[in-house]
Parts: structure tokens; C-alpha cells; sequence
């Protein structure tokens, strides 16, 4: 069974940012215990999807539904417990990084988690002002996983890192997926889709124009939109 | 008791002396606005006649109704006054009315319901006015920062909703923030009470001749009450704004456009 699977959605006027784009008429799945990328270019849509997902974003038409069930059938802040998400920007919520990964769960074993997202554990007393973007970005996955889910969201993760950072969340992802976690994750860079992903999804103009695994898509794209796209990055 | 040493309308008239010399540095110094200076102190003048006008009536043949009607339009003008620094949430001038009427129905309704201050009308509108102002203050003081924590902490508050946090707590470090900025001036106000300022209710009956031993009960009360109502109508804004903010989904509605040449729910004083 799909992880996700969305019939005919479409978003009018998504509500998240005046960075988010619409969607028409998208109906694609997303199966679980693997790494999909959604592709495209800017101010495709990616992001939109990617927040329809976990409720961040509603859909003015059709229906999502998450493990055979519509998402609207969740109890929307069991649903986000269920299907974590991490910003692109480090976005972070406490002054030290232990209150930072606690934000949701008091009881949460910080040294444990900082340790699956390749921190040492006495970062958990570092003042979150003080990290590095890449290490930021480590702290909200620590953060996004204290709620243990089921599927994690990326929304273009390692954009704002330099490559060495990059690196180290893209190695993060890619043990929590090794590991039988399933996540999403949004990115424009085409390399880094083929280093993580075992499916794409490509987004053009706010339509699904092309999916499957990754080496069909990205190494012989059967739409001309894809092919346009592949040889413009 | 003595007579109040009331200016007589000759020594009123005088007094426009200070605006004359108001409107002279204003020119001199090329302010650009005198036109300003001289429109504000005319329109005091027949503001202030026509409620002295209105009050004297008030007073003598409305009653209590009369007065707390005169409270209620009081409520209505502070909520349109108040959503004006809240312009972009939804719903802001309901939000503002309720949370100052709120302010104001619940510590006027102590003071008069324990005897603590009479019900005659020259009572109930001039603490009433000051209820409304303060309830007004704090209103305008939680929606203008609630406005800017929305507008500049979206992130946050969707990285805690993504946690599966409900709007409520999401929004908890915002709203706590916009109450402590809202409540901190009436604090401040009530620390330094009669040490760097001398209020307007023990000022006026100091004038009118009451003893200050006096006066400063009258005054005690009246600081408590703002502190009451600056708290209420705070905390009220505060909370309905939360709740109109998100949506069924627990989502952080976008703040709302202002329509071009609508008015701005600001009004002078």
C-alpha cells in the first residue's frame, strides 16, 4: 500500500508563504520505507506538495490520503506527530539545544537523538545561537524525530549550507532511511535527488509530470517537460 | 465644601496664548505643522464643549442608564480605535470591542457591585473612561505585537505546529510575549504612582478641594482597577485572537490585506 497518495488535488491559493506555488490536478503516490525527491524548477509547486502532506496546506479539490486513509480522517495533530517535517531554514525554538529538542516532548532522550542525527551528545547543553547552520539543521531533525514518526518531510533541507554541511544532513537523511524510515524530500539540486532518492516525483508548473525511481526518471525522462528540465540544471 | 477654582471662559480664551506659542516655534522652525498644531487645538476645544455639554445632561436627567450607555459608546469608539494597531489580523475590531467591554463589565462590575464606588452618573462615566482607556491600551498594545509576531515568526510557530502541537501552544510563546509587552507601562504605571506623576483622579479631587489623605483612596482604587482591566482586556485580546488565527486544521491563517482607502479604524482624540 502507499505511504501517500493524492487524487485530482489541486491548491488555489496555498496559505504558507508567498513562496508557495499552486498545484493542479495532481494525483501521484508516495510508497514508504524509501527516499522520494520532488524535483523541479523554482516555484514549480514542490513545496506546496509537500506541505499538503502533513495539513500545512489543504487542497481545494481532491484528497490526500495517508496509509489508505484520507488525512482529514486523522486528528490533525496526531497525523503531524505521525508525518514529521523540517523547514529548509534551521528554524530554531529553544535557548539551549535540550530545550530545543524537548519543544514537544519533555521527556525526550536529547543525547540519544543528537546522537542519531550525528551530534555529540554534550551538544545538548550548547546555546542554540551559537551552532552552525549545518549543525542548526541537525538540531530540527533531532527535534523532528523526539516525536518518533512514521515519514519524514524535507523541504529542501541542505539549500542554505555550504557543501561540507550539506553533506553531514544528507548523510543523516540516508542513515534514517537505511535505518526504515520514509521520507520526502523536496530539493532543486538534481545530484543530490540521484545520491538519496529511490523515487522521483517531477513537478513543473504546479502538475506531476513525470515519477517513478529515480534512475528511470532522472536518467531516461520519457516527458519532454522532464527532458527540458534535466538539460536546463 | 469650598468653591473649585474653575479658569473663567476669559481665562480660557487666554490660554490660547500657549498656542500661539506653539504654532510660532512651529513655523519658525519650519516644522510643516502648524496647519496641525492649530486643528488639534480647535477641535479639543469643541470636542470638549460638546461632552461638557452632553455630560451636564447626562448627569442631570439620564441617571444610570444614560451613564452606561455612555460607557457602551465609549466601548464601541475604543474597539475601532484599538483594532487599528491590529489592522491585518481577522477580525480585529470585534476582538478588540469584546476583550475592552470584557475589561470593562468585569472590574467596573466589582467596584460598583461590592459599594466600592457609587452609581451615580458623575461616578460611573469618568471611572468608566478610565476603565475604557486602559482596557482600550492594553487591547491595542497585545493586537499590534500580536500582528508583528505573525508577521515575523511564522517559521516558528509552523515548526512547532509540524510537531503536532496544537495552534494554542504553538502560538503560546507568542501571545505570552505580546501580554508582557501590554501589561509592563501599567505596572510601571502603578510602581511610580504619585512618586513621578500625580494622577488625574486624585489631581481633580485634590482641585476640588478633598483632602489628599482622601484623595489617594479614591486614587488606590483607581490603579487597582486599571491594573484589573489592563490584565482582563489583555488576556481576553489575546486569546480570541489565538483562537481566530488558526484554522480547523490548525493552521496559521496569513494575515489579511487591507483593503485600499479603507479606513484605517484610527480616530483621533
Amino acid at each position: 500500500m502507499a505511504l501517500f497518495e493524492l487524487s485530482g488535488v489541486t491548491v488555489t491559493r496555498p496559505r504558507g508563504s508567498e513562496h508557495s506555488h499552486p498545484l493542479t490536478g495532481v494525483s501521484t503516490t508516495i510508497d514508504g520505507e524509501r527516499c522520494t525527491a520532488v524535483v523541479g524548477p523554482s516555484g514549480a509547486g514542490k513545496s506546496t506538495l509537500l506541505r499538503l502532506l502533513d495539513r500545512l496546506e489543504e487542497p481545494s479539490h481532491g484528497e490526500v490520503r495517508y496509509k489508505g486513509e484520507p488525512l482529514r480522517s486523522y486528528e490533525v495533530t496526531e497525523l503531524r506527530r505521525r508525518v514529521g517535517f523540517v523547514q529548509q531554514l534551521p528554524v530554531l525554538l529553544g535557548v539551549t539545544v535540550r530545550e530545543d529538542v524537548r519543544t514537544a516532548r519533555a521527556d525526550a532522550d536529547v543525547e540519544a537523538l543528537l546522537e542519531r542525527v550525528g551530534l555529540r551528545a554534550d551538544f545538548a547543553d550548547r546555546f542554540t545561537a551559537e551552532l552552525s547552520g549545518g549543525e542548526g539543521q541537525r538540531v530540527c531533525l533531532a527535534r523532528a524525530l523526539s516525536v518518533e514518526p512514521e515519514v519524514l518531510l524535507l523541504d529542501e533541507p541542505t539549500s542554505a549550507l555550504d557543501r561540507k554541511a550539506a553533506q553531514q544532513v544528507e548523510a543523516v537523511i540516508r542513515g534514517l532511511v537505511a535505518g526504515g524510515m520514509a521520507a520526502v524530500i523536496v530539493t532543486h539540486d538534481l545530484a543530490q535527488a540521484e545520491r538519496l532518492a529511490d523515487d522521483v516525483i517531477v513537478v513543473v508548473e504546479g502538475q506531476v509530470i513525470e515519477s517513478g525511481p529515480s534512475y528511470g526518471v532522472l536518467g531516461a525522462p520519457q516527458d519532454e517537460r522532464t527532458k527540458l528540465f534535466l538539460g536546463r540544471t | 465644601m469650598r468653591t473649585v477654582p474653575v479658569p473663567s471662559w476669559w481665562g480660557v480664551g487666554l490660554s490660547l496664548v500657549l498656542v500661539a506659542v506653539a504654532l510660532a516655534v512651529a513655523v519658525r522652525a519650519h516644522l510643516d505643522n502648524a496647519r496641525d498644531i492649530g486643528l488639534a487645538a480647535l477641535r479639543a476645544a469643541v470636542q470638549l464643549v460638546a461632552v461638557g455639554a452632553l455630560l451636564k445632561v447626562l448627569f442631570q436627567h439620564t441617571g444610570l442608564p444614560g451613564s452606561l450607555a455612555w460607557v457602551v459608546a465609549m466601548v464601541v469608539i475604543a474597539g475601532r480605535v484599538a483594532a487599528g494597531r491590529g489592522r491585518g489580523l481577522p477580525g480585529a475590531t470585534s476582538t478588540a470591542t469584546f476583550a475592552i467591554a470584557v475589561g470593562v463589565v468585569a472590574t467596573l462590575g466589582v467596584l460598583v457591585g461590592a459599594g466600592i464606588i457609587s452609581t451615580k452618573p458623575f461616578v460611573v462615566v469618568p471611572v468608566g473612561g478610565m476603565v475604557v482607556s486602559g482596557s482600550m491600551q492594553s487591547a491595542s498594545m497585545v493586537l499590534a505585537r500580536l500582528r508583528d509576531e505573525m508577521a515575523s515568526s511564522r517559521r516558528q510557530v509552523e515548526a512547532r505546529l509540524a510537531l503536532g502541537m496544537t495552534g494554542a501552544d504553538a502560538f503560546a510563546p507568542h501571545r505570552r510575549t505580546a501580554l508582557r509587552t501590554a501589561l509592563n507601562p501599567a505596572i510601571d504605571q502603578t510602581k511610580v504612582v504619585g512618586l513621578i506623576s500625580l494622577p488625574g483622579a486624585m489631581t481633580g479631587l485634590i482641585i476640588a478641594g478633598v483632602s489628599p489623605l482622601l484623595a489617594i483612596r479614591y486614587q488606590i482604587v483607581v490603579m487597582y482597577m486599571l491594573l484589573g482591566a489592563y490584565a482582563i482586556a489583555g488576556v481576553v485580546a489575546a486569546l480570541v485572537t489565538q483562537r481566530r488565527v488558526f484554522d480547523d486544521a490548525e493552521r496559521l491563517l496569513p494575515l489579511v490585506a487591507s483593503a485600499p482607502g479603507r479606513r484605517r479604524g484610527r480616530m483621533g482624540t
